[in-house]
């Protein structure tokens, strides 16, 4: 896929949370840019953070250091995160984010017209009511429901249906970034292809830039240009996609290939374990975070922090032993 | 499949299985007429979106299905004191299904947080079914308790026995839930969707944990999944239901490799295979599994289908024809139709 211009910049965001004067780091000094037009994925078992930076990502909450660099529609380039409150609202609809769960994402007592004209209502409350019908509908045609429908409650619709009034939903103000967090895992698999299939043809149709949050590879490696892996809150490899699958360089990218189920008895693929458990966030190990679980650990692994560089073009990784490993990713035929 | 060596080997047959399930709308039948064996020591996946009826099924051979449920036909266990016995015929509160529900049969449920009780402390949970159907003594209790939690690989499992739920994170839980199921040493294990709650590296050890204990203890698995993934790796046979039938139903390594109703193929189609190139677009049937409340004649898939034959999938049923070693599939366009107007040629067409 040809990459347009940069038009987010994520640079250094850490987000800590303090509770109970305990802290507990959830993303630590995450970077990498992101360019017109592109899908990232974002893998990590739960737990590492993911979630929090996409959220950090469309300011649902507030980072404690870093910045996002946002190329607006016009050339000019702000942080978002510095922003004050009105021009906040300005640019806050051109990214928007599609939620995990379609259950509990949706007013129930809402019907799916006001749920999708909502947004036009806190943006453009000048907005003659009729086009912003018009524009309901057409969305809402765009994204496979049946405009006959909408006068309806979200339980009346299914989960596939309620995913896609999510996607309706965000893409009425016409965003040019859109958060997916989990969008597709809790749907079946053959609805979860159609709505794969859906954003596919929006980001075609629209020029749509994806971040792409799951914990599933088999959808990530499928829908994005790139990938990043997190663990315990830090970005440990980012790597355009098929180099990721390919050739991991972070032991712990290996381990999570390995783990993935193949849809095909045939592949047995050699499990590399992972042993124990993440360890506590309030708490991480002390050097590379991932130590305590990787089976290349050194002394050097434990004391002194991996640096996040540069091994290939493109292919970002934080490992020490990074230059020497070769380790084992799918073997694409 | 008739001969008496193999009838000897199964341990569960389920023969013609339906569930009504009695709604504000009338009578829903989940489940329409089921149909599986399962042999000694082999692992079945039953596959199937939500809705299918997969876990109806499974809740069926225990008899712990709601109320509002009502099962019928017969699912024939071979039990350890009773002999070959239908256990639908057996008092649902009385004392012969007890001795087999949670002793010979046991069930490992979806969500390891929700499936055990925050009041208890976990070797307490654990330590019910050892109390039921082992022994009365307490010392005892504990001690098997403790061996078996060992076996699923619970680290520190002395300390681990009082703790409680909340104490264990969600790998941990799905570990003590497979021994509390294990603790009996049953002969059939039922699990519902026993990983879909994890993350992909606990997954993977909880499989290969079921896939060593499975050896171990030489059990039979009904394993139940949405996830083809799974599926492939933990499954000898699989069958595919659709609708509250099977529609098809094969080796793990035939269904994968040669896949013949629409709808197994539009579910092994509709997933990516992680490490190979990727498709254009992924396989979907269109629209979504159908309510089973007043369901037209014919097959199921039929509105869904890319196949289907006007006049034959939309006026008779299709049943579970053999095709091949193992291999049976339910479908018109497929294997032709024994009333009239054939399939033959779509075939010859595709």
């Amino acid at each position: 896929m040809s990459k347009g211009d940069q038009i987010l910049d994520v640079r250094n965001i850490h987000m800590r949370f303090n509770s109970k004067g305990i802290c507990v780091r959830a993303v630590t000094d995450v970077s990498f840019p992101v360019y017109e037009g592109e899908t990232i994925g974002v893998v990590g078992e739960s737990g590492c953070g993911k979630t929090t930076l996409g959220r950090c990502i469309v300011r649902a909450y507030e980072p404690s250091e870093g910045s996002v660099m946002y190329t607006t529609s016009e050339g000019e380039i702000i942080d978002f995160l510095k922003i004050d409150k009105q021009t906040m609202k300005k640019y806050r609809k051109e990214i928007q984010m599609i939620f995990q769960d379609p259950y509990s994402s949706l007013d129930p007592r809402m019907t799916v017209l006001d749920i999708i004209k909502e947004p036009l209502l806190a943006n453009f409350p000048r907005m003659p009511k009729a086009e912003m019908e018009r524009k309901v509908m057409d969305i809402a045609a765009r994204v496979g429901l049946n405009t006959a429908y909408l006068k309806r409650y979200p339980h009346a619709f299914s989960g596939g249906q309620r995913q896609r009034i999510g996607i309706a939903r965000a893409l009425v103000l016409n965003p040019r970034i859109i958060v997916c967090d989990e969008a597709v895992s809790a749907l079946d698999v053959s609805i979860q292809a159609q709505v794969i299939n859906l954003l596919h043809d929006l980001q075609k149709e629209f020029g749509l830039t994806y971040l792409f949050i799951s914990h599933d590879l088999s959808v990530v490696e499928y829908i994005s240009d790139r990938v990043g892996v997190m663990y315990l809150g830090k970005m440990v490899e980012f790597a355009p996609t098929k180099n990721l699958f390919e050739h991991p360089m972070h032991p712990y990218t290996e381990s999570l290939l390995s783990a993935v189920p193949v849809a095909d008895p045939t592949v047995q693929n050699e499990r590399i374990p992972l042993t124990g458990e993440i360890p506590n966030p309030a708490n991480p190990p002390s050097g590379c975070h991932f130590h305590t679980r990787c089976r290349y650990c050194t002394e050097r692994c434990s004391q002194e922090v991996p640096a996040y560089r540069e091994m290939e073009p493109g292919h970002y990784v934080a490992c020490h032993r990074a230059e020497e490993l070769k380790l084992k990713g799918f073997s694409y035929e | 499949m008739n001969n008496e060596t193999a009838s000897k080997e199964t341990i569960l047959e389920i023969r013609d299985l339906k569930v009504n399930i009695k709604t504000d709308e009338g009578t829903l039948t989940a489940v329409r007429g089921v149909n599986l064996t399962i042999k000694k020591g082999e692992t079945l996946g039953l596959v199937g979106e939500s809705g299918c009826g997969k876990s109806l099924t499974s809740k069926a051979i225990l008899g712990i299905n709601d109320k509002k449920c009502k099962a019928e036909g017969e699912i024939i266990f071979d039990a350890e004191n009773l002999g070959r016995v239908n256990l639908l015929s057996l008092n649902p509160r009385g004392k012969e299904i007890r001795s087999v529900r949670g002793k010979q049969i046991s069930m490992i449920f979806q969500e390891p947080m929700v499936a055990f009780s925050p009041m208890y402390t976990i070797g307490n949970q654990i330590n019910e079914a050892t109390l039921l159907h082992i022994t009365r003594d307490k010392k005892k209790a504990r001690e098997i308790s403790l061996d078996v939690m060992k076996k699923v690989g619970i680290a520190n499992a002395e300390k681990r026995y009082d703790q409680y739920p909340h104490e264990f994170s969600g790998g941990m839980l799905q570990r003590a839930l497979i021994a509390m199921a294990l603790v009996c040493s049953p002969r059939l294990l039922i699990a519902d969707e026993p990983t879909t709650a994890l993350d992909v590296t606990i997954q993977a050890q909880i499989l290969e944990l079921m896939k060593s204990l499975q050896k171990d203890f030489g059990m039979s698995i009904l394993f139940i999944t949405h996830d083809l993934g799974t599926v492939a790796r933990m499954c000898d046979r699989v069958a595919v239901m659709y609708l509250g039938r099977i529609v098809e139903s094969a080796p793990a390594v035939e269904i994968y490799k040669n896949p013949q109703h629409p709808y197994t193929r539009g579910l092994i189609g509709s997933v990516h295979k992680i490490g190979t190139k990727a498709q254009e677009r992924l396989f979907s049937s269109e629209g979504t599994v159908p309510l089973a409340l007043n369901l037209p004649a014919g097959c199921g898939f039929y509105d869904r289908c890319s196949r289907r034959i006007d006049g034959v999938c939309n006026v008779y049923d299709p049943q579970l024809v053999d095709i091949g070693q193992e291999h049976q599939i339910a479908c018109f366009a497929c294997t032709g139709c024994p009333y009239g107007k054939g399939g033959k040629e779509e075939k010859a067409n595709e």
